[in-house]
């Protein structure tokens, strides 16, 4: 089934491009009968620049990391200004644009995973197509545009990253911690250079040009200007770059020196042009570096003329099926990035192998986003859906920072409870508040309050709860004075929403997903059977795919699937480790289809700063925020609780250096559900929805899954 | 392989072409929602003569469900209905959910119940969580009984309840008497009581400027207040009732067979009663006002559905302020997910969530003219899943404007001509492609209520969906569309990813021939410009944006193991040019 696809997709590429001719000559009809449906196809994007994130840098191909590059987080100095430009929308003033372009790429097809008891349980699912190193390390897989367009420098092997990792057979959880080596790479799978125009050249000339040849519509010729004949037209426009390639032909001619290069096409003949050789043709003209060089004509190959090799969403569908098919995470590939990004997500549906019978499309809905589109809701009832062997890209403006997620809408009690489920956040403004900034007053300038002279509110960002009943990053009513400083990890501090007052501060970051699944449903869906939901019972009950203990089990956890590879089937182990005095914010998600979930922190407390992606705040400024050891979450739903380790979760009946005794580093502590039928999986009484919590001397290698406690 | 690929594509392009003229079937087109109920049955207003009795419920699977429901005593058209102008309003002498009792904060209040259940149902009766009621137990012949919680009617028998709207906000009310069966059986519904005063704010700034539009539409107000409180934080423009409960047929099956094999035994006396066991529960059916997915979408007092007149299909204009009223009826909880926005909880029960700092937050649109109303902030949680818990009614705002879309949802270009609005800015002089946005204060399209993007969001006006057509992505975005060959399309998909009958229209004409986003494009650059698979659930004159408004405990959006069915209902938001006409 695949190969011929891809033949036949290659061949249809070539028609359109005119790459192969005598190819399209020979299978004309089928280039004709198959055009409608050419786009049957793979494809991925990442701008690395767009409209509102212009690339204003001045040597991002050299230096792709520097300002006005969007491979990188500026720092928050007020809000975006914009002009109407005389495109008559508004792009932003020139320095003053916040935030990035990030990327990624999934794949939507089946997969098996590894439950806690043994059992492999066949899934719908979603695998990484992009960020594979990320993913494997317990991160998202979200990539900045100069990462992601990096395409993979061998050749990709089923079940990478797990087969180059070496990853071990039946392990379950499966190789160790990060970094994960050999394989490093995060770039865009399939990700390919492809050359849309090429040509023949029957000849070619420096300077003017003599009869009987003609160059209509051309400027007549300077010592140095190139002129070159082609069967067929080459198709760049004027001012658009060439590249030239030498071309031996029968007789062994080679083409002259001083010829072959890249060149800015600087004219294209208007309609026919007579050839040196005395035939009717196209021609083209570029201006070379030196005069004098050598003509080459008569003999009908003079050299080769092409558009660059460059990267414009086209990619090789080979790694694709490599890599995406039987690849399925449970949870999908983590997401994140930050407020003001634009976010490009590439869905890429590689068909289920185990079910050929199934035509299934899938989506992605961003559940939670605020001002939604129709269009990219995901929701295939009132949108698109995308079919097996083609791409989508879902486009978003960051919402506002929160903890959201994002799973397949189609049939959703199949989909959901077959796996395709995953995880995304997004990152608030107040992270990128200069060292020393003032919260209070830099989230005043999201408010349009206090302003940096000469700049304007930026009115998406502004929260003004006595006109916009739905915002909640109001002003906080206590000024606390707090700065932007550095975490316990030595990190920018980061904090959970723009709270202006330092309270939702954060030293490590785990998201976590409450998900169950039914093995009667997932078998009856492996079997050509249909399902039926009545009486759908959970009987594994997940944090990030997995249950207790391989919750707590470092690394990624692999699988063999029936494609006899292993592959990393769930990447995020549920592991909290804190440094002592710490806070750990949890991003909790509950995507179970059938029921409410509760969690309960044994020890460490739970300061609940978030719901549903919204700070916990009054529309007066308030901080609704509240201590508590358990929260229960319906399916679709998510909160923020930070596991507070300092002295503030303790030091109101304790005193002060109460952390220290309560939680001292070395202890561990549980989050486990008390609904204690779900601390078993299937016929062992024993697992659940449990994991536990490390309080750490210290915390290195990072600030989330796959970092050391010490 | 590939002829065998396009056969199995057609077949299954037929199959799905099948299955969207199957539910056509059930779906009526034009069917909207409001918050239809009575003010009076069979007497003054604030009175209302109900009565207890059984019919069947019909479901989207061709069951009709023997069930239970208050109905109006009195003939079917001896009530008063409000909104005016309903098509149709009726009061049967059952229903589920009950009707909908709306009277006005202060208001006394008399519901005079009769018993009509069969007699082996025995007792039954009214409970009003959250007012404070007085009863008469025997006032008629026969007589009441005093039941553990309340007052209950014996068969036959007719007692009343009284007492004082004293408060505004969504209520349940539902049966006092064997909770666990006779709410099953369908023995519940709402009352809605509507604030005494308005605050000056709700008739004014945007609110006021909604009413002009609708005006110049012809649209007509359906709304029951202009505040759903005494409170300037809960004017709205639009609103829905939802009262969510979920259907164990088998209790029903039993109720039916032991009432049949019951029929003429003599109240109160030995095995004049019902034993039917309600554990343990495996609800097939589930319900938002008693009716399934897609029957749910059917208007108001269709027809088909005698016995359930409350529909669920929620629409709204950019920025209308909508008024959730939202009951749990059944015994379980569901995660109400509103794709599209968050919704600010007001109220639970009846009782503003308040901020406990008194500093006065100052209402207001901040639009030349609207003076600020000061008043206690708001402190209900903002949420994207609203849980709907047994006997809990919750009162939510919710709007939709796209604010933040970075790309024009109205299709808008730039004028050829360089003048916003002038039609001759467009290849095929369409006035509406390249009308102008002049931000307000909070950046939206508020000066002009006639236009059709009345409430658009400026800050991305003009701003194209994709720049660079299929293939050529090396620069540009926001995004690129692949081949429409690639991807199936929605019964609600409007047909491009743009707003609006005339924004749909003008993507789809030969407009499509020359990409309107600038010359650097090839022609027939992509225009998306498939039709929808279904045009009657969104036509063309509608072509809205549609959103899921439904379970996320997923099990739930199904009807009898089959999806899609129960707890689910689209949500549309329409642009202007489009009359939501919500007399059905």
């Amino acid at each position: 089934m695949r190969k011929p696809n891809s033949v036949w997709l290659e061949i249809v590429l070539s028609c359109r491009y005119g790459k192969v001719a005598p190819v399209c000559l020979l299978v004309g009809l089928i280039c004709i009968g198959a055009l409608p449906a050419a786009a049957q196809s793979f494809r991925v994007q990442c701008p690395p620049m767009t409209i509102t994130h212009p690339m204003t840098g001045s040597n991002c191909s050299g230096n792709p990391t520097a300002d006005g590059c969007n491979n990188t987080e500026p720092a928050y100095k007020g809000p975006t200004q914009f002009a109407t430009g005389p495109s008559q929308y508004v792009v932003p003033t020139a320095g003053t644009a916040n935030g990035a372009i990030k990327c990624q790429q999934i794949s939507g097809g089946d997969g098996y995973m590894t439950e806690a008891d043994g059992t492999q349980t066949f899934m719908f699912s979603f695998g990484p197509l992009s960020g594979l190193a990320d993913v494997a390390a317990g991160h998202p897989s979200t990539q900045f545009p100069y990462i992601f367009n990096t395409p993979y420098p061998g050749t990709l092997t089923r079940g990478d990253p797990a087969t180059t990792d070496g990853a071990a057979s039946g392990a379950s959880p499966g190789a160790g911690l990060p970094p994960l080596s050999p394989f490093t790479w995060n770039g865009a799978v399939g990700l390919a250079r492809e050359i849309t125009s090429i040509e023949t050249v029957s000849n070619i000339v420096e300077g003017p040009v003599a009869a009987p040849a003609t160059v209509p519509g051309c400027p007549t010729a300077s010592a140095t200007t190139v002129t070159a004949w082609t069967d067929s037209p080459l198709g760049i426009p004027v001012g658009s770059p060439v590249v030239i390639s030498s071309a031996t032909n029968e007789e062994g001619t080679t083409t002259p020196a001083g010829y072959a290069g890249p060149w800015t096409i600087s004219c294209v003949a208007t309609g026919t042009a007579m050839s040196p050789d005395g035939f009717n043709e196209y021609a083209f003209q570029y201006v070379a570096a030196t005069p004098g060089l050598a003509s080459d004509t008569g003999n009908d190959l003079a050299a080769v003329a092409a558009s660059p090799n460059a990267f414009d969403g086209h990619v090789d569908p080979r790694p694709i099926m490599d890599i995406g098919v039987m690849n399925g995470n449970i949870p999908a590939p983590l997401a994140a990035f930050d407020e003001d990004d634009e976010f490009f997500l590439t869905l890429t549906n590689v068909g289920m192998i185990m079910r050929p019978d199934l035509f299934e499309q899938h989506t992605v809905h961003f559940h939670g986003y605020p001002n939604a589109s129709s269009f990219y809701d995901g929701v295939p009832d009132a949108s698109i859906a995308i079919n097996i062997g083609a791409s989508f890209t879902y486009y978003y403006l960051a919402p506002d920072a929160g903890t959201y997620f994002w799973h397949c809408h189609i049939t959703p009690p199949e989909h959901l409870q077959m796996g395709m489920v995953g995880q995304l956040h997004v990152r608030p403004r107040q992270d990128r508040v200069p060292q020393g900034g003032s919260l209070y007053t830099y989230l005043g300038y999201q408010n349009g309050i206090g302003l940096p002279s000469g700049t304007v509110a930026d009115l998406r960002t502004e929260c003004n709860p006595g006109r916009d009943i739905l915002c909640s990053a109001t002003m906080p009513a206590i000024n606390t004075g707090a700065t932007e400083g550095m975490d316990l990890l030595g990190n920018t501090q980061r904090y959970t929403y723009n709270d202006g007052d330092g309270s939702t501060a954060y030293d490590v970051e785990y998201p976590i997903q409450m998900h169950g699944f039914d093995p009667n449903f997932h078998f009856v869906g492996m079997t050509f059977n249909p399902e039926l939901f009545v009486d759908m019972k959970d009987k594994y009950f997940l944090l990030n795919g997995r249950s207790y203990p391989d919750t707590v089990a470092a690394g990624p956890q692999a699988t063999v699937t029936s494609d006899g590879q292993l592959h990393y089937s769930q990447p995020l182990p549920a592991i909290i480790n804190i440094p002592v005095g710490g806070k750990a914010l949890l991003r909790l998600v509950n995507l179970s289809v059938t029921e409410y979930h509760t969690l309960q922190s044994v020890g460490v407390p739970m300061k609940e700063v978030g719901f549903m992606a919204k700070l916990l705040r009054d529309q007066v400024g308030n901080n609704t925020e509240f201590y508590t050891n358990s929260i229960t979450l319906g399916g679709g739903e998510s909160l923020d609780v930070i596991l507070d380790a300092s002295d503030a979760g303790c030091s109101g009946f304790m005193g002060t250096g109460c952390a220290n005794k309560l939680y001292p580093a070395g202890s561990t502590f549980y989050v486990y559900t008390p609904q204690l039928d779900h601390l078993s999986n299937d016929a062992e009484n024993f697992g659940g929805m449990m994991t536990e919590v490390h309080i750490c001397n210290s915390v290195s290698g990072g600030n989330t899954f796959g970092n050391t406690c010490n | 392989m590939r002829p065998k690929n396009m056969k199995n594509l057609t077949v299954k392009t037929q199959l799905l072409l099948a299955l969207v003229l199957a539910a056509t079937l059930f779906l009526t087109p034009a069917a909207f929602a409001a918050t239809p109920g009575i003010t009076s049955a069979g007497g003054a207003a604030g009175t209302f003569n109900l009565t207890a009795q059984d019919a069947y419920l019909n479901q989207p699977d061709g069951e009709a469900v023997y069930s239970w429901g208050y109905g109006c005593a009195t003939s079917a058209t001896a009530a008063t209905f409000l909104p005016a102008g309903m098509t149709g309003a009726s009061c049967n002498t059952m229903q589920v959910p009950g009707p909908t009792l709306i009277v006005t904060e202060g208001q006394a209040i008399t519901i005079n119940l009769t018993n009509n259940l069969p007699t082996a149902a025995g007792n039954t009766s009214i409970l009003f969580p959250g007012f404070n009621v007085s009863t008469s137990c025997t006032g008629s012949t026969p007589a009441g009984q005093q039941g553990l919680l309340t007052c209950e009617a014996t068969p036959g028998a007719t007692v009343t309840y009284t007492f004082t709207a004293s408060a505004p906000g969504t209520h349940p009310y539902y049966s006092g008497t064997q909770g666990d069966l006779q709410i099953e059986m369908g023995l519940y519904g709402a009352v809605v009581v509507l604030p005494a005063n308005v605050p000056a704010n709700c008739n004014a700034g945007y609110h006021a400027l909604n009413v002009t539009a609708q005006a110049a539409w012809g649209e007509h107000d359906f709304r029951l207040s202009a505040a759903a409180y005494d409170h300037p934080s809960s004017c709205y423009d639009r609103e829905y009732l939802f009262q969510w409960a979920e259907m164990d047929s088998r209790i029903h099956r039993q109720a039916q067979a032991q009432v049949a094999a019951k029929a003429g035994c003599t109240a109160g006396t030995m095995g004049c009663s019902l034993e039917v066991q309600t554990e343990p529960y495996h609800p097939a059916y589930f319900l938002i006002n008693g009716r399934s997915m897609p029957d749910l979408m059917d208007p108001n007092y269709a027809s088909e559905y005698p016995h359930q007149p409350y529909n669920g299909n929620p629409h709204m204009h950019p920025g209308d302020l909508t008024l959730i009223r939202t009951i749990g009826q059944g015994r379980w909880e569901h995660p109400f997910h509103e794709h599209a926005n968050h919704v600010r909880i007001l109220a639970r029960d009846g009782n503003l969530v308040l901020s406990s700092n008194t500093t006065p937050v100052s209402y207001t649109s901040g639009l030349t003219g609207d003076t600020a109303v000061p008043a206690q902030g708001l402190a209900g949680l903002l949420m994207f899943n609203t849980d709907t818990t047994p006997g809990e009614a919750f009162d939510g705002i919710f709007y939709y404007t796209g604010r933040g879309l970075n790309w024009d949802a109205f299709g808008h270009h730039p004028s050829t001509t360089g003048i916003p609005g002038d039609p001759n800015g467009d290849p095929y002089k369409d006035p509406l492609a390249t009308l102008s946005c002049t931000p307000d204060v909070n950046g939206y399209n508020s000066g002009v209520p006639a236009a059709v993007n009345f409430m658009e969001w400026c800050q991305d006006h003009n701003k194209p969906v994709q720049v660079a057509p299929f293939g050529d992505v090396a620069g540009g975005g926001p995004a690129t569309f692949p081949d429409p060959n690639v991807f199936t399309n929605g019964q609600w998909y409007s047909g491009t990813p743009y707003f609006g009958p005339d924004a749909n229209l003008r993507a789809g004409t030969p407009a499509c021939a020359g990409n309107p986003y600038g010359t650097a494009n090839p022609p027939n650059a992509n225009c998306t410009n498939l039709q929808p698979s279904n045009v009657q659930a969104n036509p063309a004159n509608e072509r809205g944006w549609a959103f899921m408004w439904h379970s996320h405990n997923e099990r739930e959006i199904t009807t009898n193991n089959v999806f899609p069915g129960g707890m689910l209902m689209m949500m549309l938001v329409d642009s202007r040019e489009f009359v939501i006409d919500e007399s059905q």
